[in-house]
């Protein structure tokens, strides 16, 4: 039987009328029409749903909605601001780290989980925080270098004023 | 560049219009990083309804008899079709028509799809594929390459389990083997792979008010798409249109019909736009893989450690489709010689029918299984003669000048002595070596 719940997706409140068992992915794909999470494989195993639940990266296949009612997501969609890419968007585009893009979504929610908690992650920790995301195209080497230049760019921002989003 | 550009030099021309050594931005990968991309799964269109494919789940069998009653009865559901619903040749296949869009009298594959259903919601149509009765009797599986090449094995096809039979000839084989100081003799397994694009298959069809057939698919190749989709619908080919969605992923598996047929059909029984998407089971279970090979290599070696000959024989298992497979699999005998001078050849492929799950192009094409073989022998070879791995191929690469297996002159673009070169470099100013595979000793 479907239900009412009421989600907090990119700052704004939501209604979603599930079933209980439903994914919070299904929700953001179907009902909230927020495409941007991708469903690769809906296991768990490829990390394209990758969206933050209340600040920690998290594969939205695995949410069950009523798990994410009255908690914040944040989703792909919410990364630019007023139509300005985020450093981690323009650096996966300038650094070669899209191909295909399927993955890219999810790629970049977990570099931006990563970037949250450690402005300046060595090689290693960049290639930890993005093991869960499966890349069939680039090789993963562009888009650690992606990243890698995403947090310098945030750095430089943010020394300059706080202009990092 | 000169101003004007009829006094433009060939050099500048060829500047201009030439974009290597030049980064350059993917026109698409902004809207992609920014989410905004809508690959097939993400459209939706007004009065869409949801296509599910009920698939065999057996590798061999005759079909009796096919019960839908059950789930045409299942509420929201439009239409459940079977190979009798098919207006056209229901036949599809790169190479030869060898597969049908729905399994007709038999079963050739786990991978072959049985019955379609169209419904309002996906989970009306997933209950729908799970009513329908299926009643078959099962045959006997043609699952490993000798099952294949045994002549009285069942048929899976009519022109029997050979599909083709390639060879390759070059020199005096008896002279190579006499002027051999070493011979190994190995023979060599390698595994059936998917390509997992992240994106599993998926297509949207509607007729457009011209009667038209609109397809939208993540397809490497959508004219080549529809010369098939249009006779196994029996449309006129200007009938049918197949729209070039981004596609997430492909590696050759989306050069072969995908999600096209099935939801084309859906779209001109129903009458309403259908959207069909795979799970990742699914995409795992049907479409095409690489090909599994099985080659038998005897190679051997003067005491001056220049190649003799090559002695090869390579079995190519395709499954229940050809696909590509005649293409893949005489590839890998072309290239079992690999980047080096052989000059006595004889190398055999054999392009089989099993009831595995069909196997098509992937990227390197066969050249990839060959190269397995190859390069395992002379590693082998290297280490019966007590020479470097490294110094061994240098000896025996294909420099301009010299040929190839099928008599291809070298010339420009054979970079497999400068890449070598470079790899010794590298290697000698780190100090690494080699590591001897154990198995030779």
């Amino acid at each position: 039987m479907k239900q009412r719940y009421v989600l907090r997706v990119n700052g704004r409140g939501m209604e979603a009328a599930a079933e209980a068992h439903e994914s919070l992915l299904d929700v953001l794909r179907e009902n909230l029409r927020l495409t941007g999470s991708k469903k690769g494989c809906n296991e768990a195993e490829c990390g394209s749903c990758t969206v933050l639940l209340d600040g920690r990266p998290v594969v939205s296949c695995l949410v069950l909605v009523p798990d994410a009612a009255d908690r914040d997501v944040v989703t792909i969609e919410a990364l630019a601001t007023d139509g300005v890419p985020h450093p981690i968007q323009r650096q996966m585009v300038e650094q070669g780290g899209v191909q295909c893009g399927y993955c890219t979504p999810g790629m970049i929610m977990s570099a931006y989980a990563l970037l949250l908690d450690n402005p300046d992650p060595t090689d290693d920790e960049i290639r930890f925080a993005i093991s869960g995301n499966i890349c069939r195209c680039t090789g993963y080497g562009k888009i650690v270098k992606a990243v890698r230049a995403a947090a310098v760019e945030m750095k430089g921002q943010a020394g300059n004023g706080g202009a990092a989003s | 560049m000169s101003e004007d550009p009829s006094t433009e030099t060939a050099e500048e021309t060829r500047g201009a219009y030439s974009w290597i050594g030049k980064n350059v931005t993917k026109p698409d990968a902004l809207e992609k990083a920014l989410g905004a991309t809508e690959y097939v799964g993400d459209m939706v269109v007004p009065g869409m309804l949801h296509g599910k494919i009920l698939w065999a789940d057996t590798p061999h069998a005759v079909i009796k008899r096919i019960d839908t009653e059950e789930a045409a009865r299942v509420p929201g559901v439009h239409a459940v079709l079977t190979a009798a619903d098919v207006p056209g040749s229901n036949r599809f296949g790169l190479a030869v028509l060898d597969q049908c869009a729905l399994a007709e009298e038999r079963v050739r594959s786990v991978g072959d799809a049985v019955a379609l259903v169209a419904a309002e919601d996906e989970e009306a149509a997933e209950e729908a594929v799970a009513k329908i009765r299926v009643h078959k009797e099962h045959l006997r599986p043609i699952l490993t390459y000798a099952d294949a090449l045994d002549p009285d094995a069942p048929k899976i096809h009519d022109g029997g389990n050979v599909f083709q039979h390639t060879t390759v000839r070059k020199g005096d084989l008896d002279k190579g083997i006499r002027e051999s100081a070493a011979i190994v003799e190995n023979a060599y397994h390698t595994h059936r792979m998917d390509h997992v694009p992240m994106e599993p298959e998926a297509g949207l069809a509607y007729v457009d008010p011209s009667g038209v057939l609109n397809i939208l698919v993540g397809t490497q190749y959508p004219y080549r798409d529809r010369r098939q989709i249009a006779p196994a619908l029996g449309l006129p080919m200007n009938k049918v249109r197949v729209i070039q969605a981004p596609i997430g992923g492909g590696f050759g598996r989306k050069d072969d019909i995908t999600a096209e047929i099935h939801v084309g059909l859906l779209a001109l029984k129903t009458r309403r736009p259908v959207r069909l998407v795979y799970t990742r089971e699914e995409s795992l279970v049907a479409n095409t893989k690489r090909h599994p090979m099985a080659m038998n290599f005897r190679t051997g070696a003067g005491a001056d450690g220049r190649l003799t000959f090559l002695d090869g024989d390579i079995y190519g298992d395709t499954g229940a489709g050809v696909s590509l497979g005649a293409y893949v699999i005489k590839k890998a005998g072309i290239h079992a010689t690999g980047p080096y001078d052989v000059p006595n050849i004889r190398v055999d492929t054999y392009t089989l029918y099993t009831n595995n799950l069909t196997s098509g192009a992937m990227r390197g094409f066969g050249v990839m299984q060959a190269a397995v073989a190859h390069e395992s022998q002379m590693d082998q070879l290297a280490h019966k003669l007590g020479m470097s791995p490294l110094e061994f191929r240098l000896k025996n690469c294909l420099k301009p000048g010299l040929a190839s297996s099928t008599g291809q002159l070298m010339n420009e673009g054979c970079g497999i002595e400068a890449t070598l070169r470079r790899i010794k470099d590298y290697m000698s100013a780190r100090d690494l070596r080699f590591k001897r595979p154990e198995a030779a000793s």
